[in-house]
C-alpha cells in the first residue's frame, strides 16, 4: 500500500501516466489484459498468501499478453526468480530490489528502459550469477575492466548507459565488449537485450 | 498506667490467656493422638495396613488442624487454614501423595508446638496468675492454715501479716495478664507461619518449565546426611558405653545392623532419585528396582544376624526366598507390562529435554533478534531522522549542504534496508517457502565465497519447520566452514528417504568443530526438537561432516 502510493506519486512527477493500481494478482492479470499498459510494476509478494503471488501474476500476464514488460520489485533478489522472469528468451523484464526506488533517476531510466523492452536486472542478482563461477573457468580470463563491464551489461544497460556509470566513453565500452563477446565466445546481437539475454543465458550455466 | 489501664480492661487480652491456657489440654491429647497415629503407622509399615493406617493419620492430622485453625482464627485473630491438598492427578495413589502435601506437615508441626512449647508457656501463665491470686486472697486464708504460707524469705501467719499479700497480689494480677500479650504474639506468628495453604499449582507444565530452568530438582539429599551423622553419633555412644562398662558380648552389634540395613536401604532410595539411569538397568521400572536393593538389604540383614547369632541352621534362607519371589513377580510384571510403560518414559523424557532445549534456542533467538534491531535498523533509522530534519532546516540558507545531508539520509535508509533484509533472511529466508529447499540453498550458495554443491531430493516438500531446520544446518555448517574451517569447498546433500530427510554437509576445511558450542548446540536443539538427531565429525585437521536426520512422516 505504502509502496504502491509512493510509487505513483513518484511515476505521476515524472510525467508517467499511471493507468491502474491494484492490489492482488488477479487484478493486476486483469486490468493489463483490459488497458494493455507499456509496464507493469509487481512487489512479488502480495495478499492473499504474501509469498510470491506477485511473481506468478507477472508470469500469467506476460503469458497472456505477450511482449508484456514487467518490472518486479521485492524486497529479497533471488537468482532463482530472475531465472523464471527470463525463460521466454523474451525482452521487457526488470527485477530490481525496492531499496532501487531511492535512486531516483536510476530508477526511472531503468522503468523506461524496460518499457521500451530491454532488461532490468538488480546488481545483487547479477552478483550472485558472478560468484557462481568456476575457478580458472572462461570468466578468469576476463580483466577486471570487463569484468565490470561485464556485469552492468548483465544488469541491462546499454553501451551509452555502461560508458556513463564507468566514466568512459562509448568507443572504449564497445572495444571492452567485443572482447568480452570473443572471450567468452558469445554471439555478436544485434540488439542490447538479445545479448543481455546471451550474457545472462552464459552466466547461468556458468557451473 | 493507661496503657496498662487499657491491655486490662480489653477483651483481647482475655482471648489471649484463654489461647494460652487451651493448651494445657490440647497440647497432651494432640501429642498423645499423634504418637499413636504415627506409632501404629510405623508398625504396620511391613504390612498392606500401613495405607489405612497413613490414611487414618491424614484425616486425624486434617481434623486436629481443623480445630487448631478456628481456635487460632477466634482467639489469635490469625487468618488461618487448614491444610491443603492438591492431587495433581487423578486416582487413588495421587489422592493419597496429595494428603501429605507441605501444609500437611506443617500443620504437624503446629500441632506439636502446642505440646511442646504451647504447653510448658501454658503451666507458666497458669502458675503465674494462680501465684497472683493465691497472694491477693492471703487475708481469706492464711490465718487459717496452720503455719500460714512461705514466700521463701518471710512466713506470714497473722491476718495482719497477710494483709500484705493485698498489694502484692494486686500487683502481681496485671503483671501475669500482661505477659499473654508477648507470649500471644509469638504463637500468632508460629499459626500464621503453619496453619496456612499450599500454593494452588497453577498448571503442571509451567511449574516443570520452571524447574528446569533452574536444572534438574535435586531430592534432598541431607535427610541421608542427618541420618548417618544420627547413626554414627549413637553408635559411637553406644560402642564407647560397652567399652567403658563390661566389654563383656558386643551387643552394639544389635545398634548396628538395623541401623546399618536402614541406612542402606535410605541411601540406595536416594541414589535411585539422583540417577535414573540406574532405574534403566531394571527395565525402566522404579519399583522393580527399589523393591531389589530394598531386598538386597534385608537379606544381608538376615544373613548378618544368622552370622553374629548361632550361626547353625541358616534359617535366613527362608525369608530370602520369600523376598526372591517377590522380586521374581515384579520382574514379570517389568517384563511382560513395563516395556511399553518404559518406552513411554524415556519418551516423556526426550521430550522434555528437548522441549526444554527448543524453548531456550527460541528464546536465544528472540534476544539476538532484539538485539540486532536495536543496535541495528532502530539506530540507522534514528540517525536518518536526524539528517532530515537538519536537511530541513537548512534547506532554504544552505541548499548545497541539505543536498548533501538528504544524500546521507538516503545512504543510512539503504543501509537500515540491508540489514532488515538480512536480519529477516537470517529468520526465514522467504525463497525457502516460496521454492522450498533447493532454491533457497542454490541461493545461500551463491551468496557464499565457497565453491559450494548443493544436491537436493526431497520430493514431496516436507513439512515447513523441518525445511527450516534443514537449511540452518546447512547454513550455519557453511558459515563455520567460511569462518572457522578455512575451507574452500562444500558439499550438501539432502535426500528424503520415505519419511526421513537425510542431510549431509561435508567442507574440506581443517576440522576441529567444538560440537559443544553455541552454533552447533543451536542447531542440534532445533532438530532435536523436530525429533531427528544430529552428529558432528570435525576431527583435527579435517574434514569436517555434518548429519542431521529428520522424520518428515
Amino acid at each position: 500500500m505504502l509502496l504502491r502510493d509512493g510509487l505513483t506519486r513518484l511515476l505521476r512527477d515524472n510525467e508517467i501516466e499511471v493507468v491502474a493500481a491494484v492490489s492482488d494478482g488477479e487484478g493486476l492479470v486483469r486490468e493489463v489484459i483490459a488497458l494493455r499498459p507499456d509496464l507493469a510494476i509487481v512487489d512479488i509478494r502480495l495478499p492473499p498468501s504474501f509469498q510470491d503471488e506477485g511473481l506468478r501474476a507477472a508470469l500469467e500476464a506476460r503469458r497472456r499478453v505477450p511482449g508484456m514488460a514487467v518490472l518486479v520489485v521485492s524486497q529479497y533478489v533471488e537468482h532463482t526468480y530472475a531465472q523464471e522472469l527470463l525463460a521466454d528468451g523474451r525482452g521487457g523484464v526488470g527485477y530490481l530490489l525496492k531499496d532501487r526506488v531511492m535512486h531516483v533517476a536510476d530508477f526511472l531510466e531503468a522503468v523506461r528502459r524496460v518499457a521500451a523492452g530491454g532488461t532490468a536486472l538488480d546488481p545483487d542478482v547479477v552478483a550472485q550469477l558472478f560468484s557462481r563461477r568456476r575457478e580458472n573457468g572462461p570468466l578468469e580470463r576476463l580483466t577486471p575492466r570487463e569484468q565490470e563491464v561485464l556485469s552492468l551489461m548483465a544488469e541491462g544497460r546499454s553501451n551509452a548507459g555502461i560508458a556513463e556509470s564507468l566514466v568512459l566513453t562509448v568507443g572504449a565500452v564497445e572495444k571492452h565488449v567485443q572482447s568480452i563477446l570473443s572471450k567468452l565466445e558469445l554471439p555478436q546481437s544485434p540488439t542490447d537485450h538479445r545479448r543481455v539475454l546471451a550474457v545472462l543465458a552464459y552466466l547461468q550455466q556458468a557451473d | 498506667m493507661d496503657v496498662i489501664v487499657r491491655t486490662l480492661v480489653d477483651p483481647t487480652t482475655y482471648r489471649r490467656l484463654a489461647y494460652l491456657l487451651s493448651a494445657l489440654v490440647l497440647g497432651p491429647v494432640w501429642f498423645a493422638a499423634l504418637i499413636t497415629g504415627w506409632s501404629v503407622t510405623a508398625g504396620l509399615a511391613v504390612t498392606p495396613l500401613v495405607i489405612p493406617a497413613l490414611i487414618v493419620v491424614a484425616f486425624m492430622t486434617r481434623g486436629l488442624a481443623e480445630i487448631e485453625v478456628r481456635i487460632a482464627r477466634a482467639l489469635l485473630d490469625v487468618d488461618a487454614h487448614p491444610p491443603s491438598a492438591h492431587p495433581i492427578r487423578p486416582g487413588f495413589w495421587a489422592w493419597l501423595r496429595a494428603q501429605f502435601s507441605p501444609s500437611f506437615w506443617r500443620a504437624q508441626a503446629y500441632l506439636l508446638v502446642r505440646w511442646c512449647v504451647g504447653f510448658p508457656v501454658a503451666i507458666a501463665v497458669l502458675v503465674a496468675l494462680s501465684a497472683a491470686f493465691g497472694t491477693l486472697t492471703w487475708p481469706a486464708w492464711v490465718p487459717f492454715v496452720h503455719g500460714g504460707t512461705n514466700i521463701g524469705f518471710w512466713r506470714p501467719h497473722t491476718f495482719l501479716q497477710s494483709l500484705a499479700g493485698v498489694p502484692i497480689g494486686l500487683l502481681l494480677i496485671p503483671i501475669s495478664l500482661l505477659i499473654t500479650r508477648p507470649l500471644a504474639s509469638l504463637f500468632q506468628t508460629i499459626a500464621s507461619a503453619l496453619l496456612k495453604p499450599d500454593p494452588v499449582p497453577v498448571a503442571t507444565g509451567s511449574s516443570d518449565t520452571l524447574l528446569r530452568r533452574d536444572g534438574p530438582r535435586r531430592p534432598p539429599r541431607y535427610a541421608l546426611q542427618i541420618q548417618i551423622a544420627a547413626d554414627s553419633v549413637l553408635v559411637f555412644a553406644a560402642i564407647a558405653v560397652w567399652a567403658v562398662t563390661s566389654l563383656g558380648y558386643f551387643w552394639p552389634v544389635w545398634l548396628v545392623l538395623p541401623f546399618g540395613t536402614a541406612l542402606a536401604i535410605h541411601a540406595w532410595i536416594v541414589m535411585l532419585a539422583e540417577r535414573p539411569s540406574i532405574i534403566a538397568q531394571f527395565r525402566g521400572s522404579r519399583t522393580l528396582a527399589v523393591s531389589a536393593g530394598v531386598g538386597a538389604a534385608l537379606a544381608a540383614f538376615w544373613t548378618a544376624i544368622w552370622a553374629v547369632t548361632a550361626q547353625g541352621y541358616f534359617w535366613p534362607v527362608w525369608p530370602i526366598l520369600g523376598v526372591a519371589i517377590v522380586l521374581a513377580a515384579e520382574l514379570m510384571v517389568a517384563l511382560v507390562v513395563s516395556p511399553r510403560r518404559a518406552a513411554l518414559t524415556e519418551r516423556i523424557e526426550t521430550l522434555e529435554t528437548t522441549r526444554a532445549g527448543a524453548v531456550d534456542a527460541q528464546e536465544n533467538a528472540l534476544r539476538r533478534i532484539e538485539r540486532d534491531l536495536h543496535d541495528g535498523a532502530q539506530a540507522r533509522l534514528v540517525s536518518l531522522g536526524m539528517s532530515l530534519g537538519m536537511a530541513e532546516q537548512k534547506l532554504s540558507e544552505d541548499p548545497q549542504r541539505a543536498g548533501e545531508l538528504l544524500a546521507e539520509a538516503r545512504a543510512g535508509a539503504e543501509h537500515a534496508l540491508r540489514e532488515l533484509r538480512d536480519l529477516a533472511r537470517g529468520i526465514h529466508p522467504p525463497v525457502l517457502s516460496d521454492r522450498g529447499l533447493g532454491a533457497a540453498l542454490a541461493s545461500l550458495a551463491s551468496t557464499s565465497p565457497l565453491r559450494v554443491e548443493v544436491s537436493v531430493h526431497v520430493a514431496p516438500r516436507p513439512a515447513p519447520a523441518v525445511e527450516s531446520a534443514a537449511y540452518f544446518v546447512a547454513a550455519e555448517a557453511l558459515a563455520n566452514a567460511t569462518k572457522h574451517a578455512r575451507a574452500r569447498q562444500m558439499d550438501i546433500r539432502i535426500t528424503r528417504v520415505d519419511d526421513l530427510l537425510e542431510l549431509e554437509v561435508r567442507d574440506n576445511g581443517r576440522g576441529g568443530a567444538d560440537p559443544n558450542g553455541a552454533g552447533l548446540q543451536g542447531l542440534r536443539r532445533r532438530v532435536e526438537a523436530l525429533d531427528g538427531t544430529l552428529s558432528v565429525i570435525s576431527p583435527r585437521g579435517g574434514p569436517t561432516t555434518i548429519r542431521a536426520q529428520l522424520p518428515c512422516g
